[in-house]
């Protein structure tokens, strides 16, 4: 009864006009950047974040989180149309979905990705829903030792599932923790590597290092070489599935939801490993493994529904514990923070209208995404014909007006390329961007619980061992860590590599 | 990718060194009372640390990975004029103005970097600007520099 009460009051909030507004523009973004292969959906909060000072809170969250779970539908049409992911999370798609295209059966394919993605964000909501406020309450019991545990455990997660060697990812990390000591320090007040700064002074601004590592260094490295875009077919027809095409796809979409759901809520690139893992199961259990590949519908159906259930569970640990399991969401906290909204587990007591008013707008804003998308795939594949190189100076433009409006000054524009050249120089030597940013994010409040913790105990190491939830934590990392050792995971580990490696190509 | 390699491992060698002895200028404290110097002391160690397995790992490593840093023969210009319009953008933009540095900066890069035909670069660059000043100068009412053209 109590949550019919909440979500009413979020509908509320939801359904003010200027809140509609916010979560039809958000999704129509997200959709966009899905489409735009080259701009990712971390990219596009980070662009709109400077915009979001002026808009409210509530509205704020509606929006950026609607450019998150929009740009999961997005990426498909792009995978079938033109063979390009338009992000991460779609790779898989395109195995099937051009096939399909290629066969004159663009139109059930993107139909769909679209049903299966409304399903499967659908029942992602009613997920986080029934979830986050009991898990909330449980993590009322965290005090600074669990704190940052669970922290460090999420630094080591996304170490461990990330594609890149675990030396040079533990490196990144660690330097992100560094770099997040730059800037007054929380409980002395002592200036740290500010130079007299003024606007390092409060650290390194998160917007402009993740511009700077995201968008300006994804746009340099697209611009080492011309990649052309060739649309299969510029005619979309028959959009939606036909009778046989929902009884191949129903159970897939249903499977690929609870499996992309409860991987999405661990840290790592859930969206992506969400898809591959569908995409095997379906091959599994199909009775026909051998029309996976050739334009088999199914092999859109599933992963498609997984990335989307994905992005939802990747909103708890977010919601309940104020830890992002991703660095998309490590971008959403970000935004959390500038309005002045701490995730975590009082969130949800301490913020029930802005929570409440989010589920609900993720309702409505999966609703309008089924609605306009399939009539909106003519302006998409419009899209897609604009040439990255006349594309590409615009985003930069937004990049750089975005970051100079934070504070009115330079010196975030000179941050944002300096962390460009660190981005675009990292991924040339394969380091991961996944750990550094997270680490910067986490970074103070690591520190600051860790000192506490270590103020609290006295001075004693061992209190995270001797808490029965941080002892939990830290056992975790270890294992996690010394599992690399082991030959079997290892080589598991480099299987995973290679294939995100390849996407990521 | 061995260079690569022992570069990245003594950039963060470098880093790792830094934050360390600039540590023990703040008040690295103790473990009863951890200062502000504590966890960049501890975490420059580390991170130095890590960088010398790196080196280890790297000269001792039989591998021999060929890497090609960039794809294209002149992906390096480009690469470099991206960065150079990026910095020009910021340092041009008080005296210039937002207007006219921000027509200049797109009109460069539609004409430098995949060049595009004048008009296409004139026009695009022409409706870039309007756009970006119709939307964040009059619409959200943000403030920019207006220099030697004064808007």
């Amino acid at each position: 009864m109590e949550t019919i009460n909440y979500l009413l009051q979020g509908a509320q909030v939801a359904f003010e006009p200027m809140n509609l507004m916010f979560c039809f523009i958000g999704v129509l973004m997200g959709t966009m950047v899905g489409v735009l292969p080259g701009l990712g959906p971390t990219a596009a909060i980070a662009l709109l974040l400077p915009v979001s000072f002026h808009i409210p809170p509530v509205s704020t969250i509606i929006m950026l989180a609607g450019i998150y779970y929009g740009a999961m539908y997005g990426g498909s049409t792009t995978s079938i149309l033109v063979n390009i992911p338009g992000e991460a999370a779609s790779v898989i798609t395109c195995l099937d979905g051009y096939q399909m295209a290629k066969k004159g059966q663009a139109g059930p394919a993107l139909g769909m990705a679209a049903f299966g993605s409304f399903i499967a964000g659908t029942f992602g909501v009613v997920g986080i829903m029934l979830v986050a406020p009991p898990m909330s309450k449980f993590a009322l019991a965290f005090g600074p030792a669990e704190y940052f545990s669970l922290m460090l455990m999420g630094i080591v997660i996304i170490i461990f599932m990330s594609s890149g060697s675990i030396l040079k990812d533990l490196m990144i990390a660690v330097f992100g923790l560094l770099l997040g000591t730059i800037g007054m320090d929380s409980i002395s007040g002592t200036q740290r590597l500010t130079f007299g700064v003024l606007e390092l002074a409060d650290g390194i601004g998160f917007i402009p290092a993740v511009m700077g590592l995201f968008g300006v260094a994804e746009i340099i490295t697209n611009v080492e070489r011309i990649v052309a875009t060739t649309l299969v077919t510029d005619r979309v027809k028959n959009l939606l599935p036909t009778l046989k095409d929902w009884k191949e796809s129903t159970w897939p979409i249903l499977r690929g939801t609870v499996l992309g759901f409860f991987v999405g809520v661990l840290p790592g690139p859930a969206p992506v490993i969400s898809t591959y893992a569908s995409y095997a199961m379906e091959k599994k259990l199909s009775k026909t493994p051998e029309k996976f590949g050739t334009g088999h519908i199914v092999g859109v159906a599933g992963p498609e529904a997984a990335n989307n259930a994905a992005s939802s569970g990747a909103m708890i640990p977010l919601f309940t514990l104020g830890i992002p399991a991703n660095s998309v969401i490590a971008v959403l906290l970000g935004a959390f923070m500038i309005h002045g909204l701490q995730p975590g587990p009082m969130f949800i007591s301490n913020y029930p209208q802005v929570f409440w008013a989010a589920i609900v707008s993720m309702y409505l804003g999966n609703v309008m995404l089924l609605v306009l998308n399939l009539p909106l795939i003519p302006l998409w594949v419009k899209v897609l014909k604009v040439p990255y190189p006349i594309l590409f100076p615009l985003i930069l433009i937004f990049c750089l007006i975005g970051v100079y409006s934070l504070n009115f000054s330079q010196v975030e524009i000179s941050l944002m390329i300096g962390f460009g050249v660190l981005g675009y120089l990292l991924r040339k030597f394969k380091f991961e961007m996944a750990p550094l940013v997270l680490a910067l994010v986490l970074g103070p409040m690591m520190e600051k619980n860790l000192r506490m913790a270590l103020l609290m105990s006295q001075g004693d190491p061992f209190t995270f061992f001797k808490r029965p939830l941080s002892a939990v934590f830290i056992g975790v990392c270890t294992v996690l860590i010394f599992s690399v050792l082991i030959p079997g995971i290892r080589k598991k580990r480099e299987k995973m590599q290679e294939t995100l490696g390849e996407e990521e190509a | 990718m061995k260079k690569y390699n022992l570069l990245a491992s003594l950039f963060f060698l470098g880093s790792g060194l830094f934050f360390t002895f600039y540590a023990r200028s703040l008040e690295i404290g103790t473990i009863e009372e951890p200062g502000p110097g504590f966890l960049p002391y501890w975490a420059g160690i580390l991170l130095s640390g890590m960088a010398v397995l790196l080196i280890l790992k790297t000269l001792i490593s039989n591998v021999f990975e060929e890497v090609v840093f960039f794809p294209e023969k002149d992906s390096w210009k480009r690469v470099g004029m991206v960065f150079l319009a990026l910095v020009a953008y910021n340092l041009l933009l008080k005296p210039l103005g937002f207007t006219l540095v921000t027509f200049l900066f797109v009109g460069f890069l539609l004409k430098a970097i995949f060049p595009q035909g004048w008009i296409t670069t004139l026009v695009t660059a022409a409706l870039s600007t309007l756009g970006a000043r119709l939307l964040f100068v009059n619409f959200l009412e943000l403030q920019f520099p207006k220099g030697l053209l004064g808007f």
